[in-house]
């Protein structure tokens, strides 16, 4: 017998095996990484006083960062209000969009007909009915979600059709002799094969759900980091203007790495790793 | 014996372009409970269009028929253990996870398929493995997780399309063996297709020899080596005989397939 003295594989093995984890510890990239904000940081303070640039233009990031934490409470609340609306419309567009994709998956026919239109619809900007859809959802949280969820169905809705599609043909073909029907194939193959296509559509629509959360609030609410920048703008306070800014910095980067980090929960595989 | 597995006039034609193109030219085939049946051939003959249809995968051409204990099968879906040359093990679970696909689709509970698959891991020298995923497995590792779960699959016949194609010798060579004593205990019937002469001769009770382009049996031999076999039965003089008959034969259809003769229609 073959023996061999394999290690046992744990969960998150995969990203063990990450080319940076082993030339030099996950804490040197974290380093690395605060070394470069902190320096970019230093540079801009530097610059903006040297220059003496006006506030209006771009304050210094000691200023912005005084106002942030005197408007902690209702930056906070504002950043609670639109990540809520990005995510609730995310996850609906992550719902539906795997449902069409196992309906394209499914049927040719369905794939041939509905698709082109479907493609044809995401070439509209759609934020240019932003508008509309505050008139028939009214200026509260619905219609951020309905923007959000516009936003950003339609790239998962393609990766997981190729995800689905991907699937080894010769891997059906076995679970079909085992006397598998399209619903036992479609669970126990085509959606853990999709999973890690669907993640790479996951990460990039963190940025559009929340830019459809944020767009839609300029045309119409009082709450959230959209209406609290686009007061800034309206009342001339820059130093405001730019702590909302950077709040939606912070949200963008955080609602990106929590997915990141689900992605890495999931799909602990090696195989997955290579698909993404 | 009765036969377990009965092919009747099995042809299969391919529509390509509106080009009919034959792969396999009618075969009738009877394989006894029980046996261990091996198939040798060259590439392209025909062997995997065969399995295919025997499995279900593939409607044979009308007139064929595949039959089992005797009843003549509407589809063999679900009725026959099949494992095709690469191990296709998920990546996502766990050795006794993989092992136990087959049941899963066969409606047994995973709780009670997990079990019976524990039961078996020892015998297919796993032990200790089970809960190690696929990528931590050597490539003859995986190929017994890949029979393990064919052997678990409920089901009389099991077809084995090459299964240590594209392991090494050595471990090509221990596994023979293995599987051998395994077969010998659990009496299933088994159709085994190889390119290698001597696998063939070693595991079989019969051998075919299959024809390429299209295919079709050309040549039967039955094996009388006594089991169990070892590794240096290959030098025995029946077992030579054995060989240099079977490799005349694909020498022959090598040549007359170069030269680009087509062969005589039917067997």
């Amino acid at each position: 017998m073959t023996a061999i003295a394999a290690p046992r594989a744990p969960r998150g093995a995969a990203a063990s095996l990450a080319g940076d984890r082993l030339r030099g510890g996950p804490w040197r990239g974290w380093l690395g990484q605060a070394a470069g904000v902190v320096g970019l940081l230093l540079a801009w303070e530097v610059l903006v006083r040297i220059f003496a640039i006006p506030t209006t233009i771009l304050p210094a990031p000691s200023l912005i960062g005084r106002q942030l934490v005197e408007l902690r409470a209702s930056i906070l609340s504002a950043a609670f209000y639109t990540m809520s609306s990005a995510v609730v419309g995310y996850l609906a567009a992550l719902v539906v969009g795997v449902l069409l994709a196992i309906i394209f998956a499914h049927s040719a026919t369905l794939r041939r007909g509905i698709f082109p239109f479907f493609v044809a619809s995401q070439a509209i900007p759609v934020i240019a009915f932003s508008a509309v859809v505050i008139l028939w959802l009214g200026n509260g949280l619905m219609s951020k979600i309905a923007i959000a969820f516009y936003l950003s169905f339609f790239p998962i809705t393609v990766s997981a059709v190729k995800g689905l599609q991907s699937a080894d043909p010769m891997l059906v073909a076995l679970l079909r002799t085992f006397g598998a029907g399209s619903w036992q194939v479609l669970w126990k193959v085509r959606l853990p094969i999709m999973t890690p296509f669907v993640f790479v559509a996951l990460r990039v629509a963190t940025t559009t759900a929340l830019v459809g959360a944020i767009v839609g609030e300029w045309f119409g609410d009082n709450n959230g980091l959209g209406t609290l920048i686009l007061q800034s703008l309206h009342t001339e306070d820059t130093v405001r203007l730019w702590a909302g800014i950077v709040a939606c910095a912070a949200t963008g980067t955080l609602f990106y790495c929590a997915v990141a980090a689900a992605e890495r929960r999931l799909l602990w595989w090696p195989a997955a790793a290579l698909d993404s | 014996m009765p036969d377990k597995l009965t092919l009747e006039r099995v042809s299969k034609t391919f529509d390509t372009e509106g080009q009919r193109l034959p792969v396999l030219l009618p075969v009738d085939l009877r394989v006894p409970e029980g046996e261990f049946l091996t198939i040798v051939g060259p590439s392209g003959c025909g062997k995997s269009t065969l399995f295919n249809v025997i499995t279900g995968l593939l409607p044979p051409d009308p007139g064929g028929s595949v039959a089992i204990d005797g009843r003549v099968m509407a589809s063999t879906l679900g009725r026959i253990g099949y494992m095709p040359q690469r191990d296709l093990l998920l990546p996502w679970r766990s050795v006794v996870d993989n092992a136990t696909v087959g049941l899963e689709v066969q409606g047994v509970p995973r709780a009670e398929a997990r079990r019976r698959a524990r039961a078996v891991l020892k015998q297919f020298g796993l032990e200790g493995f089970e809960d190690f995923y696929p990528f931590a497995l050597s490539g003859g590792m995986k190929q017994r997780v890949a029979l393990m779960r064919t052997f678990l699959f409920e089901s009389d016949i099991m077809l084995l399309d090459e299964p240590f194609g594209a392991l090494d010798a050595l471990t090509r060579s221990v596994l023979q063996e293995w599987l051998s004593a395994v077969c010998a205990k659990y009496r299933r019937t088994i159709l085994f297709i190889t390119h290698d002469v001597e696998e063939a001769i070693f595991l079989g009770d019969r051998v075919f020899v299959m024809t390429a382009r299209p295919g079709r049996l050309k040549l039967e031999l039955k094996v009388t080596l006594e089991r169990p076999r070892s590794p240096a039965i290959v030098t025995a003089p029946e077992f030579v005989a054995l060989k240099r008959q079977i490799l005349d034969a694909i020498r022959d259809e090598s040549l007359r397939a170069m030269a680009g003769e087509q062969p005589p229609a039917g067997p």
